[in-house]
């Protein structure tokens, strides 16, 4: 049982070959296998299962892989909150810090594959990741970063700036 | 005559609609503070209004929110001036109750603003900044941020609010209940009861009601209050937490005050209330344990025996959502100001979504009294009006002055109704559920809960022992009648399973078997 595999497929159809142990890390596989293990079947294990990820592109599911897999061996541990530090080498060990040291797009990616797949370290690592990146920019800074035009109108944006002392 | 035949026939669904529905609590008290509508609105709209958040980047709700609460207060002003979409998610009220209760670690609470995010301002910036005014900004469509509004908003049904049809509990007049007839109808058998007016004639029920009075006897102290949602509990100043309560809009699940030291005995607020409670229902005075079996717990001693008082307050919708009463015990909470609603389910039947693990260790179920309500609401009414008669949920309304009796292994989940609520709660062991309570002590140390955390107490391990030990020295026959029950008596518990074997073992135990062996037998 240890060794069965279970076929992750990506958006474009490719697939990969991930031990059962490793792709059981998403919420969302375990629960497609739950969903089909009703009867108890216990001789249902050993084959080989195959579930699509319609969500997830193929570059974004290798790297979901290879944090799932990396987890085996070395648990991320918990993100204690308050942070108590605003880089990321001193929130989690050095192997999460630098998985997420990626570009923008990647890791925006990741976080939406982590949500759908449920895989809560995961998430957990890569949303800090995104409030690492808004970690002290002015609000216009942020509008250039997320590429925001639904600003405030002008009333919306005065009435925001009296009360902004937190911001300063 | 002709029309009676007709009546008859429409009679049972218009019973039906006289119980509340799911979509009783969805008109909610208050609107969307920042004007968030649900995310199927988003087709009325015009076209320019729609494309308001940044969803190029990352168009799912729950992960910005997620994201949010790893902000600090710094970076999240910034974000609410950043953009329209910002503005909306980053006021969450339960992102700056976090921050504020993160950082209040160590410290207790003396002063709240309006908001939570003005709380956060007063205690880390200035005093003396404007307070927020939420502005309503159109065009933000988000189911997320709809729903989690929705269960800091949502109605309470006005049937709710008095007596009504819909209240299934039984309901006695505390001066028609005797001791003999409390303990043969009601404790014995296990079955709740709402006793009317039982906490009437206390002192506490009219003191109580004077917020001043209450300030002036909780000066110096501070309060405990918890949440299912919050990520740590919060200690307030009792004005502070006051004020709190008064709040217009209030986070999903507020805080609610749980405090086990306010009532000690002997306490100016004890006394408010443990006279009148001997006379009102000395079925549940704690002198008459050797005559009537009551509050066997006492045996240990007031420090050493496991938590049983508690003060208990809190805002509109604050509440417990589903659980069973810990120790096994059965316990009696008294409505001093404000009602309650109370949903009961009998032992050994699961409430709708709640799931306990095999060994009852621990429980899953929705954390919020709103998010359970908009997920089961129909799963618990069609339960309430169809299933056998003996696994059908009761309900009420605890007005205040009554008490309500809560027998052992019953789920229940309370949710407040006015804007402030204060509750005694005791909980006890008595010759009733005495034989369960032995077993759970000696079965389930896991699961022993208030004990641990006090250092005089004694522990769970020790628990059972000790207790059997000195009702051996203090009430002997009722110790030797208890030991004579051979199983539970009540359904919400169970002794644990064998372990299941497995398929390998099953088989080999079956014998060989012709068709199939395990090469490595």
């Amino acid at each position: 049982m240890e060794d069965a595999i279970v076929k992750l497929t990506s958006k474009e159809g490719e697939t990969f070959d991930v031990p059962r142990k490793v792709a059981m890390m998403s919420k969302l596989v375990k629960d497609t296998f739950s969903d089909d293990d009703d009867e108890d079947d216990e001789e249902d294990e050993t084959e080989v299962k195959e579930v699509p990820l319609p969500n997830v592109t193929a570059p974004v599911l290798k790297k979901v892989i290879e944090y799932c897999t990396h987890y085996q061996d070395e648990e991320m541990t918990p993100i204690q909150t308050p942070l108590k530090s605003g880089t990321l080498d001193e929130l989690v060990q050095a192997w999460y810090a630098n998985f997420v040291k990626v570009d923008r797009n990647m890791l925006f990616d990741l976080v939406a594959a982590a949500n759908f797949m449920d895989i809560k370290p995961l998430l957990d690592l890569t949303c800090l990741a995104v409030s690492i990146l808004i970690k002290g920019k002015s609000a216009q800074e942020l509008r250039q970063m997320f590429n925001i035009s639904a600003e405030l109108s002008p009333e919306e944006q005065a009435e925001a700036q009296r009360e902004n002392a937190v911001a300063e | 005559m002709t029309e009676a035949p007709c009546e008859r026939r429409t009679s049972p669904s218009k019973r039906m609609r006289l119980d509340v529905t799911a979509s009783d609590f969805a008109e909610l008290e208050h609107l969307h503070p920042y004007g968030a509508l649900p995310g199927g609105n988003v087709f009325f709209a015009e076209q320019a209004r729609s494309a308001i958040r940044p969803s190029d980047l990352l168009p799912d709700d729950d992960a910005w929110l997620h994201i949010l609460g790893y902000c600090n207060g710094r970076d999240l002003g910034c974000l609410v001036r950043s953009c329209r979409y910002f503005y909306v998610a980053g006021h969450s009220p339960e992102l700056w109750r976090d921050l504020v209760l993160r950082q209040c670690e160590k410290r207790a609470i003396r002063n709240v603003g309006p908001t939570w995010k003005d709380t956060y301002v007063k205690l880390f910036y200035s005093e003396t900044i404007p307070p927020h005014r939420p502005m309503s900004i159109p065009g933000i469509y988000s189911d997320t941020l709809y729903r989690l509004h929705s269960c800091r908003s949502f109605s309470i049904p006005k049937v709710w609010l008095d007596r009504s049809p819909t209240d299934t509990l039984e309901r006695v007049s505390v001066n028609d209940l005797t001791v003999s007839q409390f303990k043969s109808r009601y404790e014995k058998p296990n079955i709740p009861v709402l006793i009317e007016g039982a906490a009437k004639d206390w002192k506490a029920f009219e003191r109580w009601n004077r917020p001043e009075y209450l300030l002036q006897h909780a000066a110096g102290r501070t309060f405990r209050t918890t949440s299912g949602v919050a990520p740590l509990p919060g200690n307030f100043s009792l004005d502070a937490y006051l004020k709190y309560c008064e709040s217009t809009i209030l986070e999903e699940a507020p805080l609610y005050l749980f405090d086990r030291t306010a009532l000690e005995p002997g306490s100016h607020l004890w006394n408010d209330y443990m006279e009148d409670l001997k006379s009102s229902c000395p079925y549940w005075d704690p002198e008459l344990m050797k005559s009537n079996g009551h509050d066997l717990f006492q045996v240990l001693g007031e420090g050493r025996r496991p938590d049983h008082t508690w003060l208990i307050a809190g805002p509109k919708r604050s509440g417990s959502v589903f659980h069973i009463d810990p120790n096994c015990t059965h316990a009696w909470n008294a409505a001093i100001c404000g009602r309650k609603r109370w949903i009961f389910y009998p032992p050994g039947v699961t409430p709708p979504g709640v799931h306990p693990s095999a060994d009852g260790d621990e429980v899953t179920l929705p954390l919020s009294v709103g998010e359970w309500i908009f997920q089961f609401w129909d799963e618990h009414m069609q339960r309430k009006q169809s299933a056998p008669l003996h696994e059908r949920p009761l309900e009420c309304t605890a007005m205040p002055g009554d008490v309500i009796f809560v027998p052992h292994g019953w789920w229940h989940l309370v949710v407040n109704l006015d804007k402030m609520n204060i509750a005694i709660t005791h909980n006890y062991v008595s010759d009733s559920n005495l034989s369960n309570t032995l077993k759970f002590l000696e079965t389930k140390v896991d699961q022993i809960s208030g004990c641990r955390d006090r250092e005089e107490s004694i522990k769970p391990e020790h628990l059972s022992e000790e207790f059997k030990k000195a009702l051996k020295q203090q009430v002997p026959e009722l110790l030797s009648e208890a030991l004579k029950v051979p199983t539970w008596t009540c359904r919400a518990w169970k002794d644990a399973e064998a372990p299941k074997k497995s398929v390998i073992e099953q088989a080999k135990e079956a014998g060989p078997c012709p068709s199939f062996s395990f090469s490595f037998l």
